[in-house]
């Protein structure tokens, strides 16, 4: 598309007659409507002019009313009728049940839920674990990529694989390589384990494995995004400090604690908050691989919820625990951010 | 210290070739990233009996039969008509309300511009799972549950965010004194919008736009609630087919080809520009 030209004849037209106006207004108002731009003053556009870009005030809100409309319907109104249902005594099973306001009942039964504390351990557990290993080796694989030139736009494809999987595919591949009698992985981990005397590995029926293998499947599918993240981040960082150090004689090391890291901390921090709140709330994976079990080994909070209101159609205690959730999630990232802050602060 | 000195090449330094070992382990994790896939790949041209054995088949004769299972038995392609509507239409509308949203967020400096921008942005925080029930009662009033039209919003709504999100640190990035000059020469605000600034930043939406399409591809949990058979999308019916009792291993291979192939297909295409698009900010500066 060129800008410079007009591409169809009516919009020529179109644009003729802007000049036109704008001739007659940029005498009388030309300086008042400088910065946002001219805008005639006849009855027909008092409207426009009153909206339009003239007015810096109004204009924004014009141009965020359709989406903030839509996020309103979709996103303010689901909330505000969560909390709603949670004061409520809601059974999806018995719509018939007289239902009545009982307050802050249904938070203090989730906090008193054994369950609810078993499945926020597991999902903070689970976070953790798998963001932390994703961010070292996301980091790692990009500082690695640096250093090779031929082919890698070709191998950063193979690299970035399992992240443009859908989640969902992702969860059904591993749920087959992890398949007791027939999967890929069982069946050469078994061949190693058999021949060191032992049976094959349960590596999605034992409670205390399935956790680690839904942790080692969220990081091979998430890493590449890390990866991606560090990749732009390091391409942004300049040159001079690198240089500084190489005359100076800094080690490898030091350079890399020093220069590098520091010098990414803003792609670090959207990216670890960015794979934080998706880890939080990590759902295709669990359901398809283990379904929360075996037992409730690895049921996160989001499986919970489900749980709860859709096999037990416990509405209302749903609602309190999806609030609960998103309260816990709203200050872990003001929590980051203020670290992050505070730490460029001190560095500074 | 040669040792230091070659980790510290810069992006635009003469390539070093000697790193012979980088190439090694990146290669070790090309193929332990991608075998996954290519084996559930190649497991879906295998016959059931061949799928079905406990070892693993390396060698096999191709065959289409469980693509046939799944697009003539089971009609998938009434699915993946539905997907591609759904995921087309919801990315147009998203990126299009988005852009006028972060525009203004980038350009205007108006009172509540933070608080906007964080509000926004908030709406991501929700887990999808925790609006499911208000959102599911809501569709079932409007008579929006299993319908196209149902999902198109909601996947708008679900990703507005994000796309303002993306789009307003790139519209930070494009000097407002281009608008400006195109403005003094007489261009209305909208004109100097479309034929200046637009333009500048296609590759930046088209980014947007990509990331869009495959989030809204791969949505599942809507999907799975909100849906029954009339406008089912691929991912849960996918899940369907996939999962459970007597489902042998190459119907699920061919369900993930199904659901994959124009995701893939559609990556490469784009590649570049989604690549042009992620670091236009990064490179006009």
């Amino acid at each position: 598309m060129r800008p410079d030209l007009p591409a169809r004849p009516d919009a020529l037209a179109e644009t003729s007659y802007e000049n036109e106006r704008m001739t007659d207004t940029k005498l009388i108002e030309g300086e008042r409507l400088a910065p946002v731009g001219p805008i005639a003053g006849g009855p027909r556009r008092r409207l426009l002019a009153r909206l339009g870009p003239s007015n810096p005030a109004a204009f924004p809100w014009v141009l965020m009313a359709p989406t903030l409309i839509v996020l309103f319907a979709f996103g303010v109104y689901p909330f505000l009728n969560a909390l709603y249902i949670a004061s409520q005594n809601i059974i999806l099973s018995r719509p018939n049940s007289p239902r009545f306001f009982v307050g802050l009942y249904q938070y203090q039964t989730v906090i008193q839920d054994p369950e609810f504390w078993h499945a926020l351990r597991i999902t903070i557990w689970f976070t953790v674990q798998a963001v932390f290993i994703q961010f070292w080796l996301g980091l790692g694989l990009a500082l690695l990529f640096r250093r090779i030139v031929l082919g890698a736009s070709i191998l950063r494809i193979f690299i970035l694989i399992p992240m443009i999987l859908p989640p969902l595919v992702a969860a059904l591949i591993w749920r087959y390589m992890f398949y007791p009698g027939g999967g890929l992985v069982t069946y050469y981990a078994g061949g190693i384990t058999r021949a060191l005397g032992l049976g094959e590995i349960p590596f999605l029926s034992d409670p205390s494995i399935a956790f680690h293998t839904l942790v080692f499947v969220d990081v091979w599918e998430w890493t590449p995004f890390m990866f991606l993240m560090m990749t732009a981040g390091l391409a942004s960082i300049p040159r001079q400090p690198y240089e500084a150090a190489e005359i100076d004689g800094a080690s490898s090391w030091r350079v890399f604690w020093t220069i590098t890291l520091p010098l990414l901390k803003p792609a670090i921090l959207i990216a670890v908050i960015i794979r934080t709140m998706d880890a939080f709330r990590t759902y295709e994976l669990i359901v398809v691989m283990t379904r929360g079990g075996p037992g409730n080994a690895t049921t996160t909070l989001n499986v919970y919820l489900t749980k709860t209101g859709l096999e037990f159609f416990d509405a209302s205690k749903a609602a309190a625990i999806s609030l609960i959730m998103m309260m816990i999630i709203i200050v872990m990232s003001l929590i980051f951010i203020r670290a992050m802050r505070m730490r460029s602060q001190s560095a500074a | 210290m040669t040792k230091s000195h070659t980790l510290m090449v810069s992006p635009d330094a003469p390539p070093v070739q000697r790193n012979w070992w980088a190439y090694v382990i990146i290669l070790i994790i090309c193929v332990f990233n991608f075998l996954p896939y290519l084996y559930v790949v190649m497991t879906g041209f295998m016959d059931a009996t061949t799928s079905n054995r406990p070892e693993p088949q390396w060698f096999f004769t191709p065959t289409l039969e469980a693509f046939r299972f799944l697009l003539f038995d089971k009609n998938l392609m009434h699915n993946f008509r539905n997907s591609l509507v759904v995921s087309l239409s919801a990315t147009f509308l998203s990126v299009t309300l988005g852009m006028f949203c972060a525009y203004a967020i980038a350009r205007f400096d108006f009172g509540g511009r933070d608080d906007v921008s964080f509000w926004v942005l908030t709406n991501r925080m929700m887990p999808p799972v925790a609006v499911l029930i208000p959102i599911f009662v809501t569709f079932q009033t409007l008579r929006l549950l299993d319908t196209l039209t149902g999902l198109i919003i909601l996947y708008t709504a679900m990703q507005l965010p994000f796309v303002v999100w993306m789009l307003t640190g790139y519209f930070r990035d494009i000097p407002r004194r281009y608008e400006e000059s195109a403005m003094v020469d007489g261009d209305t605000w909208f004109q100097a919008f479309r034929k200046v600034t637009l333009p500048l930043m296609m590759p930046s939406i088209t980014a947007t736009a990509i990331f869009v399409m495959i989030l809204s591809w791969n949505e599942y949990v809507f999907a799975l609630f909100l849906t029954s058979t009339g406008a089912r999308t691929m991912p849960p019916a996918i899940v369907a087919y996939s999962i459970g009792a007597n489902i042998s291993w190459n119907v699920l291979g061919a369900a993930v080809v199904l659901i994959t192939a124009p995701l893939i297909l559609f990556v490469l295409i784009v590649q570049r520009q989604l690549i042009s698009g992620l670091s236009q900010g990064t490179l006009r500066k």
